[in-house]
């Protein structure tokens, strides 16, 4: 019987021939993501560390599994208070004597995107992180899933994890999408398509034809977005562009691995990229999403463009594709924060932040800013390239939150009101 | 601690509530709950319960709010784990929404994966808990069973 990608890799990992959904395993931990404010004490009053040393203390260790597949990231610079300062001062005690690998600076940026750009994921790879949108990395051929702080605590000590393995389901891909639409669409039509019901605690696969055509960054944020429709992850086969795109950032070896062909999927949607418009998830579920030109109209007092879904290089072009020329309506902010320093730079390099300031938008330094900090007051509406627009999440809870991509932010930004980004072309 | 036979009077939530809101004993949802909730009180939610953000003080506020179990339509991957790593029995129980009403006193049986409505007399049968999370429950939690076993067997 046929295997998908997903159960290819967990049985690897779990040392195993085969593996069926439904089963549980142990499987070996080949690399762990964990954020800065792991290491606060907003969860537990000893601290990630604190707790850790415990916990290694009794198994007579001193040492975590290999420090060497543990990567830290200061999600947040400069911290923004005492309790992040302090997360981030153990954080670097923790790497330095666990010698693991641990990024700040200019180095920087959000977590998931420094894991993928400084050559962490790599197709074929068993990997968890202390963050719910380490799914990201599916997008590269790997099995990525978040896990929360005393799981982590786990992974640190054994270098290991159970789970039970997920049903999948397939979007077959065929076709080539239309201007302004990129993974953002895909994946919002996508939740729109199956709610919750369909994909919760799934695997999600993207493959067929249609993803030769699609980006990284576009396949990045399509994962990204798996865990808001609540999967445990996404994955896309890798292909040629995979591979170029690991190559050019990494020498180390990797598998590449497909699903078989009779695989066993429990659903299978197909999907014309052809006949995906440019998305918008309405308050206060990803999945609340249709077609842009429904929402057309509706006035907001923010825009955001960043994040781990959407803050990437692709991202800053298409926002400056509209940008360019124009100006953000008076009244109306339009805060743009690069999710990586490279991206950053990326774009400082292109001009592409020049166009930003000349139209009126506000550049930050790149970590997860608004998507993490309430910036919204009561009644204001945001229109935001981030992935979640639940109830309260950048404010009060009479502050709403609209999603969509880049250019859908940047085009609402300059009208003041929700516009479809193909009126600025 | 962790107990997998637990009987207790229910409070019931609705569908799609995310981390964020679970926060501060289900504080998105209903700033008073805190109040109102009794060690030993069942937690009884719609679907999808605990989607979102997998920052553990929101599931954490739940155990230390003294509540006994989680009983849900369905329970997002992420913060299932956490309830049963930090020592909260938890299940996904499809019909339960519809079969318990706010105040019932419930039975729920964590290893048979069963819930008895004990007002009603009806009963529900759940997803029953893999082997491991029944051992990691029974330890009170993922770290104290790695620190009386040290790895997973």
């Amino acid at each position: 019987m046929g295997m998908t990608l997903t159960e290819k890799i967990i049985a690897r990992a779990a040392n195993r021939k085969s593996v069926n959904a439904g089963d549980i395993v142990v499987a070996n931990v080949d690399k762990l993501y964990i954020k800065d404010l792991r290491f606060s004490k907003k969860e537990d009053a000893k601290g990630l560390y604190g707790v850790l040393l415990e916990v290694l203390q009794s198994m007579g260790k001193q040492q975590v599994w290999n420090g060497g597949s543990v990567v830290v990231n200061l999600d947040e610079q400069p911290p923004r208070n005492e309790r992040r300062a302090e997360g981030q001062e153990r954080a670097r005690d923790f790497a330095r004597e666990q010698r693991a690998i641990l990024y700040e600076g200019q180095e920087g940026g959000i977590g998931h995107n420094v894991m993928v750009e400084h050559g962490h994921v790599k197709p074929g790879e068993f990997i968890v992180g202390g963050d719910s949108h380490t799914c990201t990395y599916g997008a590269l051929g790997a099995f990525a899933t978040g896990i929360g702080f005393t799981e982590t605590v786990g992974v640190l000590a054994s270098g290991q994890i159970w789970l039970k393995v997920p049903k999948t389901i397939r979007f077959d891909l065929a076709g080539r999408a239309g201007p302004f639409v990129v993974g953002k669409d895909i994946v919002l039509w996508a939740a729109g398509k199956i709610g919750y019901e369909g994909a919760i605690n799934r695997t999600l696969e993207y493959s067929g034809p249609g993803v030769k055509e699609i980006s990284i960054e576009s396949r990045l944020t399509m994962c990204n977005m798996a865990v808001e429709m609540i999967a445990v992850n996404a994955i896309i086969p890798p292909d040629e562009r995979t591979v170029a795109y690991v190559r050019e950032i990494s020498n180390e070896e990797f598998s590449l691995l497909d699903s078989d062909p009779d695989a066993i999927y429990e659903q299978v949607y197909r999907v014309d990229l052809e006949r995906i418009e440019p998305q918008v998830a309405a308050p206060e579920y990803p999945a609340n999403a249709h077609p842009v030109s429904e929402f057309k109209g509706v006035r907001i007092d923010q825009g955001f463009i960043g994040t781990c879904t959407n803050g990437r290089i692709e991202d800053l072009r298409m926002a400056a594709a509209i940008l360019r020329g124009r100006k953000v309506k008076s009244g109306v902010r339009l805060i743009i924060t690069p999710a990586s320093f490279i991206a950053y730079r990326l774009a400082e390099r292109e001009g592409l932040l020049d166009i930003f300031k000349q139209a009126d938008a506000v550049v930050t330094s790149s970590e997860c800013g608004l998507c993490v900090r309430p910036s919204l007051s009561a009644g204001e509406v945001c229109i935001s390239a981030g992935n979640r627009n639940y109830r309260g999440r950048m404010g009060p809870k009479k502050s709403s939150v609209f999603l969509s991509n880049a250019a859908t932010v940047a085009a609402s930004a300059v009208a003041g009101q929700i516009a479809d980004p193909r009126d600025y072309l | 601690m962790g107990a997998l036979l637990i009987r207790g009077r229910t409070w019931k939530f609705g569908d799609s509530i995310d981390s964020g809101n679970i926060d501060g004993v289900m504080g998105g949802v209903d700033p008073e709950f805190k109040n109102k909730v009794k060690p030993g009180d069942i937690l009884v939610a719609g679907k999808f319960l605990g989607m979102g953000a997998s920052d553990e003080h929101a599931p954490r506020s739940l155990k230390q709010a003294g509540i006994a179990g989680v009983v849900a339509e369905s329970i997002s991957n992420i913060f299932m784990r956490t309830l049963i790593n930090i020592g909260l029995p938890s299940m996904e129980c499809p019909g339960i929404a519809g079969a318990v009403s706010e105040g019932d006193e419930i039975e729920v049986d964590f290893v048979a994966g069963r819930v008895r409505n004990l007002r009603s007399g009806q009963t529900l049968n759940g997803d029953s808990l893999p082997e491991f999370a029944l051992q990691i429950l029974s330890s009170g939690g993922l770290i104290s069973y790695l620190k009386n076993d040290g790895q997973f067997k």
